[in-house]
């Protein structure tokens, strides 16, 4: 296994299980509302559902952009920016939190007025809609901290923080609810949120953090570049919000209220494809730091992994919904012997849609990571609102409605359809689907390797090797393979008997680079004034001082070095 | 690797080719038995890189030799090898013909 494969598969779990928590998270006040206060308040929430898409907007607008132009520019070694754009998007994320909170209070009312639901349910969403109002000021700054916590190399906390608010927010909202209705409910989410954001402050006490405070940054440019590059990304909750909007509305004037809680599965359903969010979230710390390196070969080794994790998520949640689609309405707390049976073939008729939404919401981070976000927000809001907009009114006028699940099922596999025969047409064959140029990978090669003796030598002897076959002066070739042996074996000496996994990129495009990776214990093999304590530590120490341009700089919690020979 | 001796009254010549790294090291390490000799020339010019584990025995050998009052010569190194040896100062305690 290779260390990107090694190390996007090592993020996973986490970055699978935040998202899981996430999802868990927007269902948990429909879980606890509809098993305490019956279906209506299922209802009622669900009526919300557009609102926690915004919210996810609103936070997503700074912290996608943010963290990929911050593990980026950490890509390129520039550290100060890495940071500047930390700084801008955690002021932006508190403003933006509080201006939403804003907003919404005064649009409680008239948006609550035109879904046109029964009294009964509107009151409760109305109830609920007031006491979410902290709850969306805070979400914006716990998920920004999570985020670059997470791809700062810190899975495990940002995992937990996870935990704490949906935890917390349960524990809390329970009882809350059983007092005080809906509003009891939106008040314990507020708390699970600022749980969050106190847990995730400590990753600032970690060794190694990356994350800092600087002025490197212009306040308009900079919030416009973040703001370009989260709208990709965030599409999907704008197009998923805007989609529930029309939903409710053409269900409710189609098929009236009692329609609603199969609604509210199969929103659920879908709902779940935000799970396999992970799968990017998992390739998105490696791939961006590989696309600030200008590493299309590695770029492109973590995505194909990703893609083959996606499809695998999606077409496993769809057989698992396929047998047993009461699951959902399990969680739902679909009862009603009137509504399950219809509920049950929607759920079923919506999984569809999961193993397309999966490679969508792939392909959506994917694009915003490379800087093609006008072709990640089109494909994301062709999937989940243009397709599916067109298609449920057509069908649901045929067919009822089960024709407007059905039409939610289909609507991901037709955008990526056409997607592919537009991007196959437009940048031709030979790049689908990653639209990265291959030029650069002739002059790239890359070593993997666990760190021992013998893979050692072998991986210095093939650097050797590689640089003769290109035309470099054996002066260099040797000094290189001198360097990757030494250096090597002194990360492996300082890993005493631990599993430690190393990669060497040889990168000929600019002169001669060399990029040593390691997940070793995280140390500066570039200071040329670090103890010495045997000859091997000697002779590092002075090649350090013959090779000028150095730089060791730790990167999703791993050590790298880039050396310039 | 490669390893040749050559014996000429008191005079021991060894001829090492190929790299010299930590896994290959130990092999030199075995094939430099001095015995009687007075004078040990380690011919290197087939030898293309040396890590810090090659070093490591030149150092030894040289020590060996010294203590007992002989000569330990290193001749024929390539400029890749002599770089090695220059940037750990080890050029100026050994010695190199």
């Amino acid at each position: 296994m290779t260390f990107a494969t090694s190390k996007f598969r090592a993020f996973l779990p986490a970055a699978t299980f935040a998202m899981a928590a996430e999802f868990l998270m927007g269902l948990s006040d429909s879980v606890i509302c509809g098993h305490v206060l019956g279906e209506t308040g299922l209802s009622a929430v669900n009526l919300m559902q557009g609102v926690f898409e915004i919210v996810t907007f609103v936070g997503m607008m700074v912290t996608v952009g943010s963290c990929v132009h911050f593990s980026t520019e950490l890509g390129a070694l520039h550290v100060r920016r890495a940071h500047g754009y930390f700084t801008l998007g955690f002021f932006a994320s508190i403003a933006f939190g509080l201006a939403f909170a804003a907003a919404l209070a005064v649009l409680r009312h008239p948006v609550l007025t035109a879904f046109g639901a029964s009294k009964e349910v509107t009151e409760l969403a109305s109830a609920y809609w007031v006491w979410f109002l902290p709850a969306a000021m805070l979400e914006p700054l716990a998920f920004f901290l999570g985020t670059l916590a997470y791809a700062d190399g810190d899975a495990r906390l940002s995992l937990f923080s996870y935990c704490v608010q949906l935890v917390g927010n349960c524990l809390v909202s329970v009882p809350l609810t059983i007092y005080f209705g809906a509003a009891g409910c939106a008040v314990g989410t507020g708390i699970g949120s600022f749980l969050a954001i106190v847990v995730l402050l400590f990753h600032f006490c970690r060794r190694g953090c990356m994350l800092g405070f600087s002025r490197h940054f212009s306040v308009l440019p900079d919030l416009l570049r973040i703001f370009r590059t989260s709208l990709g990304d965030a599409s999907k909750n704008v197009g998923k919000a805007a989609l529930i909007f029309a939903l409710n509305a053409y269900v409710i004037a189609h098929f009236g209220s009692e329609m609603l809680p199969v609604l509210a599965v199969v929103v659920m359903t879908i709902g779940i494809s935000e799970v396999f969010d992970g799968v990017a979230n998992a390739a998105q710390p490696l791939a961006s730091v590989y696309i600030g390196e200008r590493n299309s070969f590695l770029t492109k080794r973590v995505m194909r992994a990703a893609l083959r994790m996606a499809l695998g998520e999606g077409a496993a949640a769809m057989l698992v919904l396929l047998a047993y689609p009461n699951l959902i309405l399990m969680m739902a707390g679909v009862s009603d012997p009137t509504v399950v049976p219809a509920a049950l073939f929607a759920v079923r008729v919506a999984s569809i849609a999961l193993p397309g939404l999966a490679l969508v919401l792939l392909f959506n981070s994917y694009y915003v990571f490379i800087g093609r976000e006008t072709l990640a927000t089109l494909l994301t809001l062709a999937a989940v609102l243009v397709v599916p907009a067109a298609l449920f009114p057509a069908m649901g006028s045929a067919w009822g409605a089960r024709g407007v699940w059905a039409a939610l099922g289909l609507a991901p596999l037709v955008s990526l359809a056409v997607f592919a025969v537009y991007e196959m047409v437009r940048w031709g064959f030979r790049i689908f689907p990653f639209l990265l140029q291959g030029g650069r990978d002739a002059a790239l090669r890359v070593f993997d390797l666990e760190l021992d003796p013998a893979s050692i030598c072998l991986a210095s002897a093939g650097v050797e090797k590689h640089l003769l076959q290109k035309g470099i002066d054996a002066a260099r070739a040797s000094k290189a393979a001198l360097l990757v042996e030494e250096a090597l074996m002194v990360v492996r000496d300082r890993n005493g008997g631990r599993r430690t996994l190393a990669e060497v990129t040889v990168d000929l495009n600019d002169g001669l680079t060399l990029v040593l990776r390691d997940d070793g214990e995280i140390f500066d093999i570039t200071d040329a004034d670090a103890s010495v304590s045997s000859l091997r530590s000697y002779l590092v120490s002075n090649l350090m001082t013959a090779i000028p341009n150095r730089r060791n700089l730790t990167t999703t919690g791993f050590n790298r070095n880039v050396f310039k020979l | 690797m490669e390893i040749k001796t050559k014996s000429e009254g008191s005079t021991l010549t060894i001829s090492v080719s190929g790299r010299v790294d930590t896994v290959t090291a130990p092999e030199l390490e075995a094939g430099l038995k001095f015995g009687d000799a007075k004078c040990v020339v380690l011919d290197i010019a087939e030898v293309p890189y040396m890590s810090s584990a090659g070093l490591r025995l030149l150092l030894t050998s040289h020590k060996a030799m010294l203590a007992k009052g002989g000569e330990f010569k290193i001749v024929n190194v390539q400029p890749s090898v002599s770089e090695v040896l220059s940037i750990t100062g080890f050029a100026d305690i050994l010695n190199i013909a």
